[in-house]
Protein backbone atom coordinates (compact mmCIF):
# COMPACT_ATOMS: atom_id res chain seq x y z
CA UNK A 1 0.00 0.00 0.00
CA UNK A 2 2.98 2.00 0.75
CA UNK A 3 4.70 2.06 -2.35
CA UNK A 4 1.40 3.15 -4.37
CA UNK A 5 1.36 6.40 -2.32
CA UNK A 6 5.14 7.23 -2.83
CA UNK A 7 5.97 9.91 -5.29
CA UNK A 8 9.45 10.39 -7.06
CA UNK A 9 11.20 13.32 -9.69
CA UNK A 10 12.32 12.04 -12.86
CA UNK A 11 13.49 14.07 -15.79
CA UNK A 12 11.07 13.97 -18.90
CA UNK A 13 11.97 14.73 -22.32
CA UNK A 14 10.57 16.49 -24.90
CA UNK A 15 11.24 16.13 -28.62
CA UNK A 16 9.90 17.62 -32.01
CA UNK A 17 6.42 18.34 -32.08
CA UNK A 18 5.81 17.99 -28.16
CA UNK A 19 9.30 20.37 -27.52
CA UNK A 20 7.49 22.90 -29.22
CA UNK A 21 4.77 22.60 -27.74
CA UNK A 22 5.38 22.30 -24.29
CA UNK A 23 8.33 24.86 -24.72
CA UNK A 24 11.18 22.95 -23.31
CA UNK A 25 13.27 19.61 -24.21
CA UNK A 26 13.62 18.54 -20.53
CA UNK A 27 11.53 19.00 -17.39
CA UNK A 28 11.38 17.41 -13.96
CA UNK A 29 8.03 15.91 -13.05
CA UNK A 30 6.43 14.13 -9.63
CA UNK A 31 4.93 11.07 -10.25
CA UNK A 32 3.48 8.30 -8.24
CA UNK A 33 5.99 5.99 -8.92
CA UNK A 34 3.98 2.82 -9.53
CA UNK A 35 1.32 4.26 -12.72
CA UNK A 36 -0.09 2.60 -15.71
CA UNK A 37 1.57 4.40 -17.88
CA UNK A 38 -0.90 5.91 -19.72
CA UNK A 39 -2.13 7.85 -16.69
CA UNK A 40 1.51 9.02 -16.79
CA UNK A 41 0.77 9.98 -20.41
CA UNK A 42 -2.13 11.94 -19.74
CA UNK A 43 -0.64 13.70 -16.88
CA UNK A 44 1.92 14.92 -18.96
CA UNK A 45 -0.06 15.61 -22.04
CA UNK A 46 -2.26 18.23 -19.60
CA UNK A 47 0.80 19.32 -17.44
CA UNK A 48 3.21 20.21 -20.71
CA UNK A 49 -0.41 21.50 -23.06
CA UNK A 50 0.18 18.93 -25.47
CA UNK A 51 -3.10 18.43 -26.08
CA UNK A 52 -3.25 19.01 -30.21
CA UNK A 53 -1.03 15.68 -29.95
CA UNK A 54 -2.20 13.59 -27.71
CA UNK A 55 -3.62 11.08 -30.27
CA UNK A 56 0.38 10.78 -31.65
CA UNK A 57 2.53 10.07 -28.62
CA UNK A 58 4.00 6.91 -26.95
CA UNK A 59 6.36 6.98 -24.40
CA UNK A 60 9.94 5.69 -23.82
CA UNK A 61 11.48 5.00 -20.28
CA UNK A 62 14.93 5.11 -19.66
CA UNK A 63 15.81 4.84 -23.66
CA UNK A 64 13.22 1.96 -24.36
CA UNK A 65 10.11 1.94 -25.38
CA UNK A 66 6.84 1.16 -23.42
CA UNK A 67 5.36 -1.35 -25.96
CA UNK A 68 2.46 -1.36 -24.13
CA UNK A 69 0.90 1.89 -22.47
CA UNK A 70 -1.82 -0.18 -20.70
CA UNK A 71 0.80 -2.10 -18.42
CA UNK A 72 1.85 -0.67 -15.16
CA UNK A 73 5.57 1.03 -14.69
CA UNK A 74 7.84 1.09 -11.58
CA UNK A 75 9.85 4.35 -11.40
CA UNK A 76 12.85 5.29 -9.44
CA UNK A 77 13.90 8.66 -8.78
CA UNK A 78 15.88 10.39 -11.66
CA UNK A 79 14.28 8.09 -13.93
CA UNK A 80 13.97 9.42 -17.76
CA UNK A 81 10.84 9.24 -19.70
CA UNK A 82 10.55 10.62 -22.93
CA UNK A 83 7.95 11.98 -24.77
CA UNK A 84 8.00 10.45 -28.57
CA UNK A 85 5.99 11.95 -30.93
CA UNK A 86 5.68 9.53 -34.68
CA UNK A 87 9.47 9.59 -35.95
CA UNK A 88 10.39 10.66 -39.31
CA UNK A 89 13.69 9.48 -39.52
CA UNK A 90 16.02 8.26 -42.64
CA UNK B 1 32.39 -4.68 -37.67
CA UNK B 2 29.56 -2.23 -36.38
CA UNK B 3 29.62 1.29 -37.24
CA UNK B 4 26.66 3.47 -36.12
CA UNK B 5 26.77 7.19 -35.59
CA UNK B 6 24.79 10.47 -35.66
CA UNK B 7 26.54 13.32 -37.36
CA UNK B 8 26.13 16.89 -37.63
CA UNK B 9 28.70 17.09 -40.53
CA UNK B 10 28.10 15.88 -44.60
CA UNK B 11 29.05 12.10 -44.70
CA UNK B 12 31.43 11.20 -47.13
CA UNK B 13 30.79 8.32 -48.93
CA UNK B 14 34.40 7.39 -49.70
CA UNK B 15 34.89 6.67 -46.25
CA UNK B 16 31.46 4.30 -45.78
CA UNK B 17 33.28 1.96 -48.19
CA UNK B 18 36.16 1.99 -46.98
CA UNK B 19 34.67 0.59 -43.91
CA UNK B 20 32.36 -1.59 -45.37
CA UNK B 21 35.87 -3.28 -47.71
CA UNK B 22 36.40 -6.96 -46.22
CA UNK B 23 38.66 -9.26 -48.52
CA UNK B 24 36.92 -11.94 -47.94
CA UNK B 25 33.31 -10.18 -49.30
CA UNK B 26 32.08 -9.83 -53.22
CA UNK B 27 29.24 -7.34 -52.11
CA UNK B 28 28.45 -4.13 -51.03
CA UNK B 29 25.38 -2.52 -50.86
CA UNK B 30 25.06 1.08 -49.75
CA UNK B 31 21.61 2.83 -49.41
CA UNK B 32 21.92 6.78 -49.21
CA UNK B 33 18.98 8.62 -48.41
CA UNK B 34 19.14 11.98 -49.49
CA UNK B 35 16.80 15.20 -48.72
CA UNK B 36 14.07 16.20 -51.16
CA UNK B 37 12.88 19.49 -52.77
CA UNK B 38 9.23 18.46 -52.65
CA UNK B 39 6.62 17.53 -50.53
CA UNK B 40 2.72 17.78 -51.66
CA UNK B 41 3.74 20.17 -54.62
CA UNK B 42 5.31 22.38 -51.90
CA UNK B 43 9.08 23.44 -52.20
CA UNK B 44 11.30 22.35 -49.50
CA UNK B 45 13.51 25.19 -48.93
CA UNK B 46 15.45 23.32 -45.93
CA UNK B 47 15.34 20.10 -43.45
CA UNK B 48 16.28 19.57 -40.02
CA UNK B 49 16.88 16.42 -38.17
CA UNK B 50 16.71 16.08 -34.72
CA UNK B 51 17.33 12.84 -31.96
CA UNK B 52 16.68 11.27 -28.74
CA UNK B 53 20.69 10.91 -29.12
CA UNK B 54 21.48 8.01 -26.61
CA UNK B 55 18.27 6.41 -27.54
CA UNK B 56 18.64 6.42 -31.45
CA UNK B 57 22.14 4.72 -31.07
CA UNK B 58 21.17 1.97 -28.30
CA UNK B 59 17.89 1.44 -31.34
CA UNK B 60 20.69 1.29 -34.31
CA UNK B 61 22.72 -1.11 -32.06
CA UNK B 62 19.49 -3.14 -32.01
CA UNK B 63 19.12 -3.22 -36.23
CA UNK B 64 22.37 -4.57 -36.13
CA UNK B 65 22.06 -7.12 -33.85
CA UNK B 66 18.96 -8.03 -35.82
CA UNK B 67 20.56 -7.95 -39.02
CA UNK B 68 23.33 -10.14 -38.10
CA UNK B 69 20.60 -12.67 -36.60
CA UNK B 70 19.25 -12.83 -40.10
CA UNK B 71 21.95 -12.61 -42.23
CA UNK B 72 24.87 -14.30 -40.25
CA UNK B 73 27.40 -14.10 -43.00
CA UNK B 74 27.62 -10.33 -43.04
CA UNK B 75 30.91 -8.68 -41.97
CA UNK B 76 30.48 -4.69 -41.84
CA UNK B 77 27.38 -3.19 -41.30
CA UNK B 78 27.13 0.93 -41.32
CA UNK B 79 24.02 3.15 -40.34
CA UNK B 80 24.93 6.56 -39.90
CA UNK B 81 22.23 9.48 -39.67
CA UNK B 82 22.38 13.27 -39.70
CA UNK B 83 21.62 15.60 -37.38
CA UNK B 84 20.71 19.15 -37.65
CA UNK B 85 19.93 21.26 -40.40
CA UNK B 86 21.02 19.22 -44.32
CA UNK B 87 20.65 20.76 -47.07
CA UNK B 88 18.20 19.69 -50.51
CA UNK B 89 19.71 16.62 -51.91
CA UNK B 90 22.34 16.11 -49.28
CA UNK B 91 22.72 12.88 -48.06
CA UNK B 92 20.91 12.44 -44.39
CA UNK B 93 21.04 8.87 -43.91
CA UNK B 94 23.62 5.86 -45.08
CA UNK B 95 22.71 2.26 -44.30
CA UNK B 96 25.22 -0.54 -45.77
CA UNK B 97 26.45 -4.00 -45.44
CA UNK B 98 29.29 -6.33 -47.27
CA UNK B 99 28.74 -9.82 -46.96
CA UNK B 100 30.64 -12.82 -48.96
CA UNK B 101 27.54 -12.82 -51.35
CA UNK B 102 25.43 -10.28 -52.76
CA UNK B 103 21.55 -11.56 -51.68
CA UNK B 104 22.70 -10.77 -47.95
CA UNK B 105 24.12 -7.50 -48.20
CA UNK B 106 21.24 -6.39 -50.47
CA UNK B 107 18.67 -7.92 -48.62
CA UNK B 108 19.71 -6.81 -45.13
CA UNK B 109 19.98 -3.23 -46.40
CA UNK B 110 16.40 -3.09 -47.31
CA UNK B 111 15.81 -4.51 -43.81
CA UNK B 112 17.58 -2.19 -42.16
CA UNK B 113 16.34 1.50 -43.60
CA UNK B 114 12.86 0.03 -42.60
CA UNK B 115 13.41 -0.85 -39.30
CA UNK B 116 15.59 2.27 -38.86
CA UNK B 117 12.06 4.03 -40.34
CA UNK B 118 9.67 2.45 -38.01
CA UNK B 119 12.21 2.84 -34.70
CA UNK B 120 14.74 5.14 -34.23
CA UNK B 121 13.57 7.94 -32.60
CA UNK B 122 15.15 10.37 -34.89
CA UNK B 123 12.40 13.39 -36.25
CA UNK B 124 12.35 15.38 -39.43
CA UNK B 125 11.07 18.96 -39.64
CA UNK B 126 10.46 20.29 -43.24
CA UNK B 127 10.48 24.45 -44.07
CA UNK B 128 8.43 24.81 -47.04
CA UNK B 129 9.09 28.12 -49.16
CA UNK B 130 5.51 29.43 -48.39
CA UNK B 131 5.25 28.47 -44.62
CA UNK B 132 8.47 29.59 -43.01
CA UNK B 133 7.04 27.61 -39.66
CA UNK B 134 7.34 24.14 -40.84
CA UNK B 135 6.38 20.79 -40.45
CA UNK B 136 6.95 17.76 -38.34
CA UNK B 137 6.76 14.80 -40.30
CA UNK B 138 5.90 11.02 -39.98
CA UNK B 139 7.11 7.90 -41.42
CA UNK B 140 4.45 5.75 -42.82
CA UNK B 141 6.69 2.80 -41.36
CA UNK B 142 6.28 4.64 -37.70
CA UNK B 143 4.01 2.00 -35.76
CA UNK B 144 2.35 4.12 -33.39
CA UNK B 145 -0.53 6.66 -33.84
CA UNK B 146 0.72 9.71 -36.70
CA UNK B 147 -0.45 13.37 -37.00
CA UNK B 148 -3.09 13.10 -39.69
CA UNK B 149 -5.90 15.70 -40.83
CA UNK B 150 -8.67 13.02 -39.25
CA UNK B 151 -6.87 12.48 -36.25
CA UNK B 152 -6.54 16.06 -35.37
CA UNK B 153 -10.12 16.42 -36.10
CA UNK B 154 -11.15 13.97 -33.36
CA UNK B 155 -12.42 15.12 -30.23
CA UNK B 156 -9.63 15.80 -27.55
CA UNK B 157 -10.99 13.90 -24.70
CA UNK B 158 -8.07 14.83 -22.27
CA UNK B 159 -9.14 18.73 -22.69
CA UNK B 160 -12.14 18.00 -20.89
CA UNK B 161 -11.53 15.03 -18.53
CA UNK B 162 -14.69 12.82 -17.12
CA UNK B 163 -14.45 13.07 -13.15
CA UNK B 164 -13.72 9.60 -12.28
CA UNK B 165 -15.78 9.47 -9.28
CA UNK B 166 -19.19 10.70 -10.68
CA UNK B 167 -21.82 8.22 -8.59
CA UNK B 168 -25.21 10.48 -8.43
CA UNK B 169 -25.56 10.46 -12.29
CA UNK B 170 -29.41 11.54 -13.36
CA UNK B 171 -30.76 8.76 -15.49
CA UNK B 172 -31.30 10.59 -18.46
CA UNK B 173 -27.35 10.86 -18.90
CA UNK B 174 -25.10 8.17 -20.63
CA UNK B 175 -21.52 7.84 -20.46
CA UNK B 176 -19.88 6.48 -23.41
CA UNK B 177 -16.60 5.08 -23.11
CA UNK B 178 -15.39 3.78 -26.46
CA UNK B 179 -12.85 4.34 -28.68
CA UNK B 180 -12.81 7.07 -31.70
CA UNK B 181 -13.16 4.90 -34.49
CA UNK B 182 -16.09 3.38 -33.05
CA UNK B 183 -17.79 7.06 -31.86
CA UNK B 184 -17.60 8.22 -35.24
CA UNK B 185 -19.31 5.06 -36.21
CA UNK B 186 -21.60 6.27 -34.17
CA UNK B 187 -21.92 9.75 -35.07
CA UNK B 188 -22.07 9.23 -38.61
CA UNK B 189 -24.93 6.62 -37.74
CA UNK B 190 -26.59 8.90 -36.23
CA UNK B 191 -26.06 11.64 -38.73
CA UNK B 192 -27.20 9.24 -41.63
CA UNK B 193 -30.28 8.44 -39.46
CA UNK B 194 -31.73 12.01 -39.13
CA UNK B 195 -31.01 12.96 -42.73
CA UNK B 196 -32.74 9.96 -43.82
CA UNK B 197 -35.86 10.99 -41.51
CA UNK B 198 -36.04 14.61 -42.95
CA UNK B 199 -35.97 12.95 -46.15
CA UNK B 200 -38.99 10.50 -45.22
CA UNK B 201 -40.84 13.88 -43.83
CA UNK B 202 -40.35 16.10 -47.17
CA UNK B 203 -42.11 12.91 -48.87
CA UNK B 204 -44.57 12.58 -46.50
CA UNK B 205 -45.35 16.46 -46.86
CA UNK B 206 -44.75 16.66 -50.45
CA UNK B 207 -47.43 13.72 -51.66
CA UNK B 208 -49.92 14.62 -48.66
CA UNK B 209 -52.70 15.24 -50.55
CA UNK B 210 -52.88 12.07 -52.69
CA UNK B 211 -52.73 10.34 -49.37
CA UNK B 212 -55.96 12.55 -48.00
CA UNK B 213 -57.76 12.47 -50.83
CA UNK B 214 -57.58 8.17 -50.21
CA UNK B 215 -57.66 8.12 -46.55
CA UNK B 216 -59.48 11.11 -45.81
CA UNK B 217 -59.98 10.60 -42.25
CA UNK B 218 -56.98 9.08 -40.65
CA UNK B 219 -54.47 11.64 -42.39
CA UNK B 220 -56.23 14.29 -41.13
CA UNK B 221 -54.21 15.09 -38.03
CA UNK B 222 -51.16 14.79 -40.37
CA UNK B 223 -52.37 17.21 -42.51
CA UNK B 224 -52.35 19.97 -40.17
CA UNK B 225 -48.84 19.36 -39.14
CA UNK B 226 -47.00 19.60 -42.03
CA UNK B 227 -44.85 22.38 -42.85
CA UNK B 228 -45.24 21.93 -46.65
CA UNK B 229 -47.15 25.01 -48.05
CA UNK B 230 -47.19 23.65 -51.22
CA UNK B 231 -48.52 20.14 -52.35
CA UNK B 232 -48.85 17.97 -55.54
CA UNK B 233 -51.40 15.64 -56.89
CA UNK B 234 -49.01 12.45 -57.85
CA UNK B 235 -50.72 10.65 -61.20
CA UNK B 236 -49.14 7.60 -61.96
CA UNK B 237 -48.19 7.69 -65.51
CA UNK B 238 -49.80 5.31 -68.12
CA UNK B 239 -48.01 2.55 -69.16
CA UNK B 240 -45.21 3.57 -67.01
CA UNK B 241 -44.18 1.61 -63.85
CA UNK B 242 -42.56 3.86 -61.93
CA UNK B 243 -42.58 7.21 -63.31
CA UNK B 244 -45.34 9.69 -61.80
CA UNK B 245 -46.65 13.11 -63.11
CA UNK B 246 -46.75 15.94 -60.88
CA UNK B 247 -50.62 16.83 -62.20
CA UNK B 248 -50.92 20.29 -60.32
CA UNK B 249 -49.36 21.84 -57.20
CA UNK B 250 -52.23 23.13 -54.35
CA UNK B 251 -51.43 26.13 -52.60
CA UNK B 252 -53.88 25.44 -49.45
CA UNK B 253 -52.24 27.11 -46.80
CA UNK B 254 -52.09 31.03 -48.32
CA UNK B 255 -53.70 33.75 -47.16
CA UNK B 256 -56.23 33.92 -49.46
CA UNK B 257 -57.37 30.52 -47.79
CA UNK B 258 -58.53 32.26 -44.66
CA UNK B 259 -62.71 32.91 -43.98
CA UNK B 260 -63.95 35.70 -45.72
CA UNK B 261 -60.39 36.48 -46.83
CA UNK B 262 -61.76 38.00 -50.60
CA UNK B 263 -65.23 40.37 -49.02
CA UNK B 264 -62.59 41.63 -45.94
CA UNK B 265 -59.87 42.59 -48.70
CA UNK B 266 -62.39 43.89 -51.26
CA UNK B 267 -63.62 46.20 -47.85
CA UNK B 268 -60.53 47.51 -47.53
CA UNK B 269 -59.60 48.30 -50.48
CA UNK B 270 -62.71 49.90 -52.27
CA UNK B 271 -64.96 50.47 -49.46
CA UNK B 272 -64.48 54.34 -49.08
CA UNK B 273 -64.78 54.70 -53.07
CA UNK B 274 -68.73 53.17 -52.72
CA UNK B 275 -69.58 55.20 -49.30
CA UNK B 276 -70.87 58.01 -51.35
CA UNK B 277 -72.98 56.41 -54.46
CA UNK B 278 -76.00 56.57 -54.86
CA UNK B 279 -77.37 53.58 -56.84
CA UNK B 280 -80.15 55.17 -58.52
CA UNK B 281 -77.89 58.19 -60.16
CA UNK B 282 -76.08 57.00 -63.47
CA UNK B 283 -73.61 59.58 -63.46
CA UNK B 284 -72.53 58.17 -60.23
CA UNK B 285 -72.50 54.52 -62.17
CA UNK B 286 -70.35 56.20 -64.18
CA UNK B 287 -68.36 57.12 -61.20
CA UNK B 288 -68.21 53.64 -59.97
CA UNK B 289 -66.65 52.81 -63.67
CA UNK B 290 -64.26 55.52 -63.31
CA UNK B 291 -63.00 54.16 -59.41
CA UNK B 292 -62.22 50.95 -60.78
CA UNK B 293 -60.14 51.87 -63.73
CA UNK B 294 -58.19 54.47 -61.81
CA UNK B 295 -57.59 51.63 -59.34
CA UNK B 296 -56.67 49.09 -61.66
CA UNK B 297 -54.73 51.69 -63.74
CA UNK B 298 -56.40 51.64 -66.72
CA UNK B 299 -56.63 54.76 -68.82
CA UNK B 300 -60.48 55.59 -69.90
CA UNK B 301 -60.69 55.99 -73.58
CA UNK B 302 -63.64 57.88 -74.60
CA UNK B 303 -67.51 57.04 -74.23
CA UNK B 304 -67.45 53.72 -75.79
CA UNK B 305 -68.59 52.41 -72.08
CA UNK B 306 -68.46 48.22 -73.43
CA UNK B 307 -64.78 49.16 -74.93
CA UNK B 308 -64.24 50.65 -71.42
CA UNK B 309 -65.51 47.49 -69.78
CA UNK B 310 -63.48 45.23 -72.37
CA UNK B 311 -60.13 47.13 -70.95
CA UNK B 312 -61.02 46.04 -67.48
CA UNK B 313 -61.43 42.44 -68.11
CA UNK B 314 -58.01 42.25 -69.52
CA UNK B 315 -56.69 43.87 -66.88
CA UNK B 316 -58.11 41.35 -64.80
CA UNK B 317 -57.17 38.55 -66.77
CA UNK B 318 -53.59 39.73 -66.53
CA UNK B 319 -53.82 40.22 -62.79
CA UNK B 320 -55.26 36.90 -62.32
CA UNK B 321 -52.51 35.29 -64.53
CA UNK B 322 -50.01 36.75 -62.51
CA UNK B 323 -51.30 36.33 -59.08
CA UNK B 324 -54.27 34.45 -57.67
CA UNK B 325 -54.62 36.93 -54.64
CA UNK B 326 -56.44 38.78 -58.08
CA UNK B 327 -59.59 36.61 -58.08
CA UNK B 328 -61.99 38.58 -55.85
CA UNK B 329 -61.97 41.34 -58.60
CA UNK B 330 -63.86 39.17 -61.07
CA UNK B 331 -66.21 39.13 -58.51
CA UNK B 332 -66.75 43.48 -58.02
CA UNK B 333 -66.11 42.84 -62.34
CA UNK B 334 -69.46 40.74 -62.62
CA UNK B 335 -71.18 43.42 -60.68
CA UNK B 336 -70.39 46.23 -62.39
CA UNK B 337 -71.09 45.13 -65.50
CA UNK B 338 -75.01 43.11 -64.83
CA UNK B 339 -75.16 46.65 -63.59
CA UNK B 340 -74.41 48.83 -67.00
CA UNK B 341 -75.95 45.81 -69.20
CA UNK B 342 -79.12 47.11 -67.75
CA UNK B 343 -79.25 49.91 -67.70
CA UNK B 344 -78.47 50.26 -71.08
CA UNK B 345 -81.00 47.66 -72.05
Amino acid sequence: MERDTSFVNINVLFFAKSRELAKTSRAEFTVKSVLIARNLLNQLIDRFNLNTISNNLILAHNENYIENLDTEINLQKGDEIAVIPPISGG
Amino acid sequence: MDHIQLLNDKIDINLIHQLLIDQSCGACSVFLGTTRDNFEGKNVISLEYEAYENMALKEMGKICTDLRVRWPSLKHIVIYHRLGIVPVSEVSVVIAASAPHRVAALESVNFAIDQLKSRVPIWKKEVYEKDLIGEWKANVECPWPQYSKTSLRTFEFFSCKIDQKTENIPDKLVQIRVDDSELNRRVKCFLKRKRDEINLYNIHDFKQLSTNTELADSSESEVKYSCARTQSSLVKQQQSKSHLKVRREIDNSGPHVRPNYSSQLNKLTTAQHYKNDSFENSMLRNSRLRNIEEYMCVTSDGDNILNRIKNIENKILLLESISPEYKYFVSIFIIVYQMFILSNS
